[in-house]
């Protein structure tokens, strides 16, 4: 598979995933080897998604390869609101995020070269018609796929280091949300593509010996940036036209830099462990601001030129335990868990990121048809604590533009994934 | 990769219809009623209760009173009434006294007020279909001689809200002021309160008219639970006339505190059963804070006035010179006198009033500050009536004047949506700058609720504000 094939993949099936698989909008879905095994990685040298996990173990891997994976999220939530009524779920919908690794190197050669095309940002969810929330929010996509090529190079047989360069190559945002009119209710839609953005993915992976290794590995923040996005209203009071003058919009997502940690067990040839821990730098992402404009000129859309809602989030941080046993030359298996500890703070939660902390469970199986292909089945599943904000949580925060009630979420993901060496 | 994503996708979504069962559950409290029965709810009240809105009665407003809302969610708890039954005006009269309407007039949203009285002398050209009869209330000095709305003629109503009544016009034995001659004419005025007020009149079957009083009629429900908010008309008719009397009106003034006291003590005895039913009581909230003295201000006037003559450097008002006097004077407006919001009206229709000493802004279109202390003794006087009676009869009581206070200061967001009491715009008040919307009943339901729940014990769920209009725009 060549990049040029790649990129038109990505291109062709852009996706995120639904409310994501790690706090905020994160989406930690590495690849279904990983996936089965908790997410973790960063310590281990098993396979081409190292590329994405920790660039510094590619150059530990001993064979070319291509593997492609995709996961299907169903995410399912209950809200009931403090104002009473019936308890709300969502409009199911279903998201597709991917990944695709591919690397190559000389057999015994210190150096490898890889690129890869994942999804570690995104968010899609689609509220209940008429739910309480609605005036904050009926429906998000929010998306973003990183197109990386990297090298890795093995210092010593033990110490290799690798960088990549991640390009946000395609991204965008769709946001709809009921406005509130005096005697009636209006809507408002914000779609936008983002530009291109860059950053770095690098890392550092040591194994000291066959029973151990370890790893680290950061991938820095990038900015979504929005510029010309399309603002439509739907307004059935024409007296108050003027307060809807704007149809273009520009704004800034941070896609937040994330440092992690990882150790690799493998006490037995057949036994591989490996825990991992993330920490998501969340805490750049403030406020969420939109500028409106018409004609170049700032131009109002409700009561201003701008709105600007309070994220002021935390540091997030995720621990992650699994492991993969090998059954035989055919059968692995894998399972794995994750407690995420989320970066919204209370009085926070928004309907679009209904976050709060998570247990994560996890399973999978690798089967090799052949000595050079195989074939990985993932699943994961997400529990979002329940989490209750009330109105005057809301009132303290200053952060009245969400709704008050008490939200709860199921994830389910299963996934399938191809992997070819040669 | 699309090929594979296209054979797996059939499968994964196979494997998510699986997964429906992974659909979380919140196990949301049920609506329980505590220790209430509420399948007789009734209300008493004045025009807050009737629903009134707009500075009308009218079937859409009535239709979300605070009382209907209630019982809809008394409803939830299985111990609601069945049926809450309010005197509406029948369909083709929908629209009742008719009501204040934004209208676009030269591009400028304007409320225009409706010239009561039955087509085609009302409000016809906004095609309201009112329901004034073309007769009269009985003449002074038997009656008021005020237009007649269509009867209602069903069953005794639940919701017993009068728009107007006052704790002294609504007991025929409150009156104590004192002076027998002047008791006796208040007594007479409240056994005939509904030869008075035509809101009354029209719920009262023909035999009652010019002989029953309210709390006579409202003697006649046998209630399980009750709720009571009276006392504003006590001292709002007096203060939104802007702290004017009207002499011919014995129910103009600000009931003195001894009348109030046995009136209301009467009112409540008489729901409660001498404290036997349960109940809820709402006290008087400051009217200093609704937007009928907050939307024409002083300096607004005077910026209108400059922008024309930029010479003129004050606003000349008649106001009282003493708590002790009801003498005025006329003197230089400052930000402390609140005008009314009739006052906009009054000026347009007099070009240049208030520019001058020689013209000032006559006396009921002010507030001065020494009447806002009048108005504001006078109503924590009552509360303190109120809160005493709800403490003999044993039922709750819901502190309306400290819930309005905080509406003033922070305004009130639900879901996303904020509110203010800001005129119009606000969403709470409707275009007669004293009445609640509907999405302000509603915030007001929720506050009773909250307040039924925490003394009774109950789980009543609450509604969701932005589910009711706020003041209605053209559309």
């Amino acid at each position: 598979m060549k990049v040029k094939t790649l990129l038109f993949a990505g291109g062709a099936v852009l996706m995120g995933a639904s409310s994501a698989s790690a706090g905020g909008f994160q989406v930690y879905l590495p690849s279904q080897q990983s996936i089965g095994m908790g997410g973790v990685g960063v310590g281990l040298s098993m396979e081409q998604a190292a590329q994405f996990l920790n660039p510094g173990a590619m150059a530990m891997l001993r064979q070319n390869g291509v593997q492609v994976g995709v996961s299907a999220t169903f995410a399912r939530l209950a809200f009931q609101p403090t104002t009473g009524g019936e308890q709300r779920k969502l409009q199911n919908t279903t998201v597709t995020p991917f990944n695709v690794y591919a690397s190559f190197g000389p057999k015994e050669g210190k150096f490898r070269a890889g690129i890869a095309v994942y999804t570690p940002y995104g968010s899609s969810l689609k509220y209940e018609n008429g739910w309480e929330g609605r005036f904050s929010l009926k429906e998000i996509a929010l998306r973003a796929v990183y197109l990386q090529p990297t090298v890795s190079y093995a210092i010593t047989d033990q110490l290799s280091v690798g960088a990549g360069l991640m390009i946000l190559a395609s991204g965008s945002v769709n946001l709809q949300r009921a406005v509130a009119l005096p005697s009636a209710e209006g809507s408002i839609e914000l779609d936008g593509k983002t530009k291109a953005g860059f950053g770095v993915n690098a890392g550092i992976f040591f194994k000291p010996s066959t029973k151990l290794s370890l790893g680290i590995s950061y991938r820095s923040k990038i900015d979504a940036k929005v510029e010309g996005g399309d603002v439509t209203i739907v307004n059935s009071i024409p007296a108050l036209q003027g307060r809807f003058v704007g149809n273009k919009f520009s704004a800034t997502l941070p896609l937040p830099a994330t440092v992690n940690i990882g150790i690799g067990l493998m006490p037995t040839d057949k036994l591989t462990i490996g825990a991992d821990v993330n920490f998501t730098q969340w805490s750049a992402y403030r406020s969420l601001r939109f500028d409106f404009s018409k004609d170049g000129a700032p131009a109002q859309v409700g009561l201003d030129t701008f709105s600007e809602s309070k994220r002021s989030y935390d540091d997030g941080l995720t621990f992650r335990l699994g492991g993969q046993y090998q059954l035989n030359d055919k059968l692995a298996l894998r399972v794995g868990g994750a407690y995420d500890i989320s970066p919204v703070k209370d009085g926070y939660v928004t309907p679009e990121t209904p976050d709060n902390d998570r247990i994560i469970g996890t399973a999978g199986v690798g089967y090799n048809i052949t000595e050079n292909f195989g074939v990985d089945a993932s699943f994961m599943f997400q529990a979002i604590l329940k989490r209750t904000q009330t109105e005057a949580d809301l009132l303290d925060n200053g952060t009245t533009d969400r709704v008050a009630g008490t939200y709860r979420t199921n994830i389910s993901i299963p996934g399938v994934g191809l992997r070819y060496s040669f | 990769m699309k090929l594979f994503i296209k054979r797996t996708a059939p499968a994964l979504g196979l494997l998510g219809l699986g997964l429906a069962g992974c659909q979380p559950d919140i196990n949301a409290p049920s609506a329980t009623a505590g220790s209430v029965d509420f399948s007789s709810y009734v209300a008493v009240g004045n025009s807050l209760t009737a629903g009134f809105a707009d500075g009308g009665l009218y079937n859409e407003a009535q239709a979300t009173s605070y009382p209907a809302i209630l019982a809809q969610q008394f409803a939830k708890t299985g111990k609601g009434p069945a049926n809450f039954l309010q005197p509406s005006f029948s369909a083709e009269r929908q629209d009742g006294s008719g009501y204040v309407k934004l209208l676009l007039v030269s591009n400028m949203l304007t409320p225009v007020q409706p010239a009561p009285g039955p087509p085609p002398g009302g409000n016809n050209f906004l095609g309201e279909r009112v329901a004034y009869t073309g007769n009269r209330l009985p003449l002074p000095p038997a009656g008021s001689g005020a237009l007649e709305l269509e009867p209602y003629t069903g069953p005794q109503p639940d919701n017993l809200g009068v728009p107007g009544i006052s704790v002294l016009s609504a007991d025929q034995t409150a009156a104590s002021t004192g002076s027998s001659a002047a008791d006796a004419l208040i007594r007479g005025a409240a056994r005939i309160y509904s030869n008075l007020n035509p809101y009354y009149q029209r719920i009262l079957p023909a035999a009652d008219r010019g002989t029953k009083d309210y709390v006579t009629y409202i003697r006649q429900k046998n209630a399980t639970f009750f709720t009571c908010w009276m006392g504003n008309n006590d001292v709002l008719t007096y203060a939104t006339n802007g702290g004017v009397a009207d002499a011919t009106n014995p129910f103009s003034g600000m009931t003195d505190s001894t009348s109030f006291g046995r009136g209301y003590r009467n009112i409540v005895s008489t729901m409660s059963r001498n404290g036997t039913v349960p109940g809820m009581l709402a006290n008087i909230p400051n009217v200093a804070n609704i937007p009928y003295f907050n939307t024409v201000t002083v300096a607004g006037v005077l910026d209108a006035y400059k922008a024309v003559n930029p010479a003129i450097a004050n606003i000349y008002v008649t106001a009282r010179t003493s708590a002790t006097s009801m003498a005025t004077v006329t003197r230089a407006a400052t930000a402390a006198d609140l005008l009314t919001l009739t006052a906009r009206a009054y000026i347009a229709a007099n070009p240049g009033l208030g520019a001058s000493p020689l013209a000032p802004i006559p006396s009921q279109y002010v507030l001065d500050p020494i009447e806002q202390t009048e108005v504001v003794n006078r109503t924590n006087q009552l509360n303190g009536i109120i809160a005493k009676t709800a403490r003999q009869n044993k039922v709750a009581l819901a502190d309306m004047n400290a819930f309005f206070t905080a509406i003033v200061q922070r305004g009130v967001v639900a879901n996303a949506v904020s509110n203010s009491a800001a005129f119009a715009s606000g969403n709470l008040f409707g275009l007669d700058g004293v009445h609640p919307t509907p999405r302000g009943y509603a915030v007001i339901a929720n506050e009773f609720i909250r307040i039924i729940n925490a003394t009774y014990g109950a789980s009543i769920p609450t509604v969701d504000p932005n589910s009711y209009r706020g003041v209605q725009f053209p559309q």
